[in-house]
């Protein structure tokens, strides 16, 4: 018995050995991942001009347990209805206790209309509606308004379904400063 | 043709066993790299499709133990656990693929749930109205009208705490989340830092109770004929490379071997057949040789590359360590003392490592407790590394420790070695143990203003070398050998 169980450690060892620093970098790889930086692909166009369908966007998901969100960070957010599987990029427009209101197609925050230099010329925030943001929550929505779903349809999002803030194109093109 | 083939191939660095390994390892990576971006592809799942009709109307009760019925069905425990609330958020129509007039959905909450539940309906792609409002029954209706075919539609229900009974392992795995991140990064920085400190502690502990003594006078011959790889065994408590390498050279000026040197190239001849050579020395030369007389450098090359590991010479090393056990230099095998270390260190890292991909597939949001697991692969790595170092020699072995000392001050004293006419024997005879007690450098320098021939046991194309270009010429081919040889120990034979 005691040369069968040595000889399965043994072979155990050997296993071990070999895949010791696969397993390490592995290892590495998914805490980079899961709490650090990692990429996603944009799906579809409701984030044009800023992000074009199909590229890759870099992630620092570390970013919001030092900083706060600000008003212009683009983000990666679980959808509110399906958490689990859905997430999307939009960028953050009102934060925790702001009013927003949308009328005419512009955008008030407290009453004060905002400059928007990240949206294509001539583009309108519609539908009208108005939303008073709790503590936590965050009014996000997509630079593309026309083609968007976001927090006009689905309301504010919680903080704690933020992922991330997104901090660069990589793929096909580099760009960092779309904030 | 075949041959060939082969040594094309061997030239690439392509090796056999290596190969299948590696492709049994990338086999691995794709299967599971399938089998996950499988379960995420699959985003279209929701409880209702394909469902034709103009209204549609969907009843679901929630019960006391979080337990979700749908139309009578239970569809598991949804129910979510937070600090202040326990929730329900539940994709119900994921791109349904029909249009409805109207959707409605009954959700019947426990009867003690009262007024407080806060609800929610949120619906994207293509819906018009909604609304969500609690009964006097206890059911929370949602609606939604002019619902498209790719509509999404979830249902929000938030119950305070106390209304569902949450099973024991859910609402662990809710407090383990609820713990601050940075409590888990510490505990991944402390764990292994207690770890290290401990096994320094117990190692400098054990160094001190088996302090060897340094004699101050130095012995000019070996306290002992035993072969250079105990006694490396004995000096460094491990057999590695440097034992090998001692042991070839020490089989060359006992006549057994020759090393040729060639450009760019080395090879090994078997000068004779030696009845009386001891166990690990037979098969450390049946590694190099197999069954022929001679072996050159891609031979030995293909002999070292083509294994991931060599019995032979794990047992090699087992029989140095058992020799110098036997010799009463060590209570137990060093190896087997190492193998323990290891077993241990190895099974708290399997422990570990089954604990990370648990807490990544348990934990969400996200999951710090692999911190934890982290700390604990890093503490198992420091068990096992470190238990190589622990000193285990006997009584016995320090005393005779201490005399090999007094002959390293020998090997080691920076003057010229006195003048003797055989110092060039002695020279070739001590090489071997100064190389397992570090010290082959000032072993050598003791020779620079003497004349040097070289032994006729080392063969080589550029005719008659100095001592300094002997020195370069042989200690890169035996280092070469024995570190490549020493790597082929399999775990546990370190």
């Amino acid at each position: 018995m005691q040369k069968i169980v040595s000889k399965v450690l043994s072979k155990f060892g050997i296993l071990f050995d070999l895949t010791k620093w696969i397993i390490l970098v592995l290892v590495v790889l998914i805490l980079v991942n899961v709490f650090w930086l990692t990429i996603f692909v944009v799906d579809g166009i409701s984030m044009e001009p800023t992000f074009k369908d199909n590229e890759i966007v870099a992630l620092n998901k570390f970013y919001f347990n030092n900083n706060d969100p600000i008003r212009g960070d683009v983000v990666v957010v679980r959808y509110p209805g399906d958490p689990v599987k859905k997430k999307y990029v939009k960028r953050i427009v009102g934060l925790p206790q702001d009013n927003v209101k949308i009328s005419n197609g512009k955008i008030y925050i407290n009453g004060i209309q905002i400059d928007e230099d990240y949206l294509a010329y001539d583009v309108d925030s519609d539908p009208n509606g108005s939303w008073k943001l709790k503590d936590d929550e965050y009014f996000l929505m997509g630079d593309n308004r026309p083609f968007s779903n976001d927090s006009r349809y689905f309301g504010p999002v919680e903080k704690r379904f933020l992922v991330g803030k997104a901090i660069a194109i990589i793929y096909p093109r580099f760009r960092d400063d779309f904030q | 043709m075949k041959n060939n083939f082969k040594t094309l191939l061997n030239s690439l660095s392509f090796y056999r066993k290596k190969t299948y390994f590696f492709v049994i390892i990338f086999a691995l990576a794709t299967l599971g790299y399938y089998t996950l971006s499988q379960q995420y592809s699959a985003d279209d799942i929701a409880l209702f499709s394909n469902q034709s009709s103009a209204d549609l109307e969907i009843n679901m009760v929630v019960k006391e133990d979080g337990d979700i019925l749908l139309n009578d069905k239970s569809i598991g425990n949804k129910i979510d656990v937070y600090a202040d609330y326990d929730e329900l958020r539940l994709p119900v129509i994921d791109k349904g693929g029909n249009y409805y007039s109207s959707v409605t959905i009954n959700l019947k909450v426990p009867s003690n749930s009262g007024p407080s539940v806060k609800h929610e309906i949120i619906a994207i792609h293509g819906v018009g109205k909604t609304s969500s409002n609690m009964e006097d029954d206890g059911t929370i209706v949602y609606k939604a009208n002019d619902v498209s075919k790719n509509a999404t539609i979830s249902i929000v229900a938030k119950f305070p705490k106390g209304i569902i009974s949450i099973p024991v392992l859910k609402q662990t795995v809710a407090g383990i989340s609820q713990v601050k991140d940075n409590y888990w990064l510490v505990i991944a920085v402390v764990l292994p830092l207690i770890t290290l400190i401990y096994t320094l502690a117990f190692l400098f502990y054990q160094l001190r109770r088996h302090r060897i003594e340094i004699p101050e006078k130095e012995i000019s011959a070996p306290p002992m004929a035993i072969p250079p790889a105990i006694v490396g065994a004995l000096y460094n408590q491990k057999v590695g490379p440097r034992e090998i390498a001692a042991t070839l050279i020490d089989l060359a000026q006992r006549g057994d071997i020759v090393i040729l040197d060639r450009d760019r190239d080395f090879a090994f001849g078997k000068a004779k057949f030696d009845q009386r050579l001891l166990g690990f020395e037979k098969l450390l030369l049946s590694k190099i040789f197999k069954n022929n007389i001679s072996s050159n450098f891609d031979e030995i090359e293909k002999r070292i590359n083509n294994h991931f590991y060599s019995k032979k010479i794990s047992i090699v090393t087992a029989g140095i360590y058992a020799l110098a056990t036997r010799l009463g230099y060590f209570k137990i095998s060093p190896q087997r003392i190492h193998s323990k270390y290891r077993i241990i260190g190895t099974s708290a890292f399997i422990i570990a490592l089954i604990g990370f991909v648990l807490s990544l597939l348990l934990f969400t949001n996200p999951p710090y407790i692999v911190f934890f697991w982290v700390g604990m692969m890093a503490s198992s790595l420091i068990i096992a590394f470190t238990a190589g170092n622990m000193p285990l020699r006997t009584t016995i072995g320090q005393e005779v420790l201490s005399n090999w000392f007094a002959f390293k001050k020998f090997l080691s004293n920076p003057d010229d070695f006195p003048y003797s006419e055989n110092y060039l024997e002695i020279f070739n005879k001590y090489l071997p143990y100064a190389i397992v007690m570090d010290c082959e450098t000032a072993w050598a320098r003791r020779f620079k203003n003497h004349n040097f021939t070289m032994p006729d046991w080392f063969l080589t194309e550029r005719g008659n070398l100095g001592l300094e270009d002997f020195c370069l010429s042989l200690f890169p081919i035996v280092s070469y050998v024995g570190r490549s040889l020493a790597a082929l120990r399999e775990p546990g034979f370190e």
